[in-house]
């Protein structure tokens, strides 16, 4: 029973809400490789929401690019989600290991990412009138990912459903904390950098004279 | 010196003096996202007029200027207690206003007088003589008529009464903006009588006051007294236009009702426009712990509806057509011609402006560029709805300034009433019009669809077939496999069984 190639994981856990990460968990399956592949996809599906949506619908401020937003967004929230979720967890009796949490949380964000690149397209075909449709597929798509980390994370961690929501809850306070650290520790360094490039300058200009 | 030194300096003076470079400073405007780029001038200074240019000696804090509908100019001549009728050229003195007389016989004059009118329906000239307290009318002649005192009224709770500005309307009502009055303009009938207050500002809703308003509902009556009132700030001029009374205040510290345009029961049309006059960003000095925010103190209505608003901080006209978008930027603080020190009054007589310097003393005319023309003949026809009759004129807009936001809408418009999508999709992309471009794209789809529909029911019905036919194939092919596998097994599990 269930012997199941890595690609026909994703579709099961996906298309199977509520026992597909037990049933993942269960056979040892899911691929780190899969999931930095979701992990990307996430990450062009945010360029794609703020860049390449249908006129008509969103204008862009289209005077500068910054990667590093939209970076944000995907990628480091969701590195802070798993490294949270893991730390908070482990406290927690929790049975799963970093690989698997990111693994497992990839694969349930692949509604959401759908969802976007869905919009996307369809921004190019619908006026705002329809735009009713895109709302549609927009909240079935948040809604059924949000059911998926759920089942994700009380499938990884083997947690009861009122742990989960605690655990959940905790996940999202501790990346707060980590982003406001990072903050932090990057104006701080920028402060260190800035110190330093003015003594490199100082310095260099007494050597020419 | 060379003839051809000569001929270079001669080209160079030339192309300085077309270029309308003689502008004191950079004209800008404000692109889509609020930001100031460069612009060509709609108005370029042409000269300014003194007291002692028209030979009646200088000006002295001329706070008000007033052209009627003989083209009359009045300027309020307030230090020097007399209002000067110049012609429409500002060549000549018609007449000098300095002293009436009553309707007794009695010889009187003004006093720091602060504002003037000449109603075209009643023909007589209204006079906001501030120090003494009174508004006079009369005629041409400098017969009093009748003079507005201080009203005796319950609704009239101010000790003062200092009018300063005062308009007419069509009815011979009397509308005077009064100062230390915070609750709009006073109104008074064609026979003097007070009729009460007109076109009073909002508060504006900071954090303070609706922090106060909540505050205020647990707070006792004695409480309440002794508190610091929520005071809307007043009127500072106006003008009327027709049916309409477009009021402005300069206040730094509000934004909410600096420019109004009042209908005759006193409701405001723009009050829920979320419209922004003036500089778009105030400027915050450090240095005098000041907000160089719009300080809008004159405003006047061209003949063609065009509003043009005078900000006294940075010295500026705002012009905005009748929709109350930004056309031109024009002026500046400078000692130059078309620069200002503390401007004090606006005017506008067909293509040109005028404003007066209380502090230079003068009054400056600025005229029209061809720029300016071909923007202001396609803006009266967009905002009059002939779209396609201003294609043309905001086509050469556009070849003129390319930054000019409103010739991309107004090009936008134009094709999309005229059934071009793809030109109107174009340019409302340019324009960053998200609005136009929809309809437009929703044309653009429909004629899309209309003319390729049978190709695409074919495509889609091949599509279709071909998917068919594909997860067939498949799926005998899987089958088939999978048969094979089974049987496999089986065999492996016999020769397995077999071996035991």
């Amino acid at each position: 029973m269930m012997d199941l190639t890595q690609k026909q994981w994703v579709k099961h856990t996906v298309t199977h809400p509520f026992e597909g990460f037990e049933d993942l968990r269960w056979k040892k399956g899911g691929s780190l490789k899969i999931a930095f592949l979701i992990v990307l996809l996430f990450f062009g599906a945010s360029i794609a929401y703020g860049r390449l949506y249908g006129f008509q619908f969103y204008v862009s401020y289209d005077k500068t690019f910054n990667i590093i937003p939209y970076l944000v967004e995907s990628v480091v929230i969701f590195a802070t989600w798993v490294i949270g979720n893991w730390a908070v967890c482990t406290l927690l009796d929790g049975e799963g290991t970093m690989k698997n949490i990111c693994i497992y949380s990839a694969y349930a964000l692949i509604p959401y990412i759908a969802q976007i690149y869905i919009n996307v397209i369809l921004s190019h075909f619908l006026i705002r009138d329809e735009y009713v449709f895109m709302q549609a597929i927009e909240i079935i798509g948040t809604l059924w990912s949000v059911v998926l980390v759920f089942s994700a994370i009380k499938a990884v961690h083997q947690y009861s459903f009122g742990k989960t929501v605690f655990a959940i809850v905790l996940t999202i306070v501790a990346m707060l904390i980590m982003l406001f650290l990072l903050v932090l520790l990057l104006s701080l360094i920028q402060q260190v950098w800035v110190f330093f490039s003015s003594i490199y300058t100082e310095i260099s200009y007494r050597v020419r004279v | 010196m060379t003839p051809v030194f000569a001929a270079v300096l001669l080209t160079s003076t030339a192309a300085s003096l077309g270029a309308s470079a003689a502008e004191p400073y950079d004209v800008y405007n404000y692109d889509r996202w609020g930001e100031a780029i460069p612009s060509q001038a709609g108005y370029i200074a042409d000269r300014a007029v003194s007291g002692k240019d028209l030979g009646i000696g200088h000006f002295k804090n001329p706070n008000d200027l007033f052209k009627d509908h003989n083209d009359i100019f009045y300027v309020v001549d307030t230090d020097n207690n007399r209002i000067v009728a110049v012609d429409s050229e500002f060549e000549e003195v018609v007449k000098i206003y300095d002293e009436f007389t009553m309707e007794d016989g009695s010889v009187t004059t003004l006093k720091k007088p602060m504002g003037v009118y000449v109603s075209e329906y009643t023909d007589l000239i209204y006079i906001a003589d501030n120090e003494n307290g009174r508004v006079l009318i009369c005629n041409y002649d400098c017969e009093v008529v009748m003079e507005i005192t201080k009203p005796e009224s319950e609704v009239y709770t101010q000790n003062t009464f200092l009018p300063q500005r005062v308009i007419a309307d069509k009815a011979g009502n009397v509308y005077v903006v009064l100062g230390n009055i915070t609750t709009g303009a006073a109104m008074f009938s064609p026979d003097g009588e007070f009729i009460g207050f007109y076109g009073a500002n909002r508060v504006e809703a900071t954090a303070e006051i609706v922090g106060n308003y909540f505050m205020n509902l647990f707070t006792s009556e004695e409480k309440k007294a002794r508190k610091a009132r929520n005071i809307p700030t007043g009127i500072t001029s106006f003008d009327i236009d027709g049916d309409f009374i477009f009021t402005c205040t300069s206040s730094t510290s509000q934004t909410t009702d600096t420019v109004k345009k009042l209908n005759a029961a006193g409701n405001n049309n723009f009050a829920n426009l979320q419209l922004k006059f003036g500089d778009f960003t105030p400027m915050y000095d450090t240095n005098t712990n000041t907000n160089y925010a719009a300080k809008i103190t004159d405003i006047d209505i061209a003949d063609d509806g065009n509003i043009n608003c005078l900000d006294f901080t940075t010295g500026r006209i705002f012009q905005y057509d009748e929709d109350c978008n930004l056309l031109f930027i024009i002026g500046t603080k400078a000692d130059q011609i078309g620069g200002f020190d503390q401007v004090s009054a606006l005017e506008s007589m067909g293509d040109n402006l005028y404003v007066a310097d209380k502090q230079k003393n003068t009054i400056t005319i600025f005229v029209e560029t061809s720029f300016g023309e071909i923007v202001h003949e396609a803006t009266t026809l967009y905002n009059s709805g002939h779209y396609e009759e201003a294609l043309d004129p905001w086509y050469e807009v556009l070849k003129r300034d390319g930054n000019y936001r409103r010739a991309y809408i107004g090009v936008a418009s134009a094709l999309l009433n005229a059934g071009d999508y793809k030109g109107a999709m174009k340019y409302a992309e340019l324009a960053d019009m998200p609005a136009i471009y929809n309809k437009a794209f929703e044309g653009y789809r429909m004629d899309f669809l209309s003319e390729n529909f049978t190709a695409i029911i074919v495509v889609l019905v091949i599509l279709v077939i071909a998917f068919y036919i594909a997860s067939r194939h498949f799926k005998k092919k899987r089958l088939a496999r999978e048969a094979a596998e089974r049987a496999e097994l089986l065999e492996r599990r016999n020769n397995a069984g077999r071996e035991e």
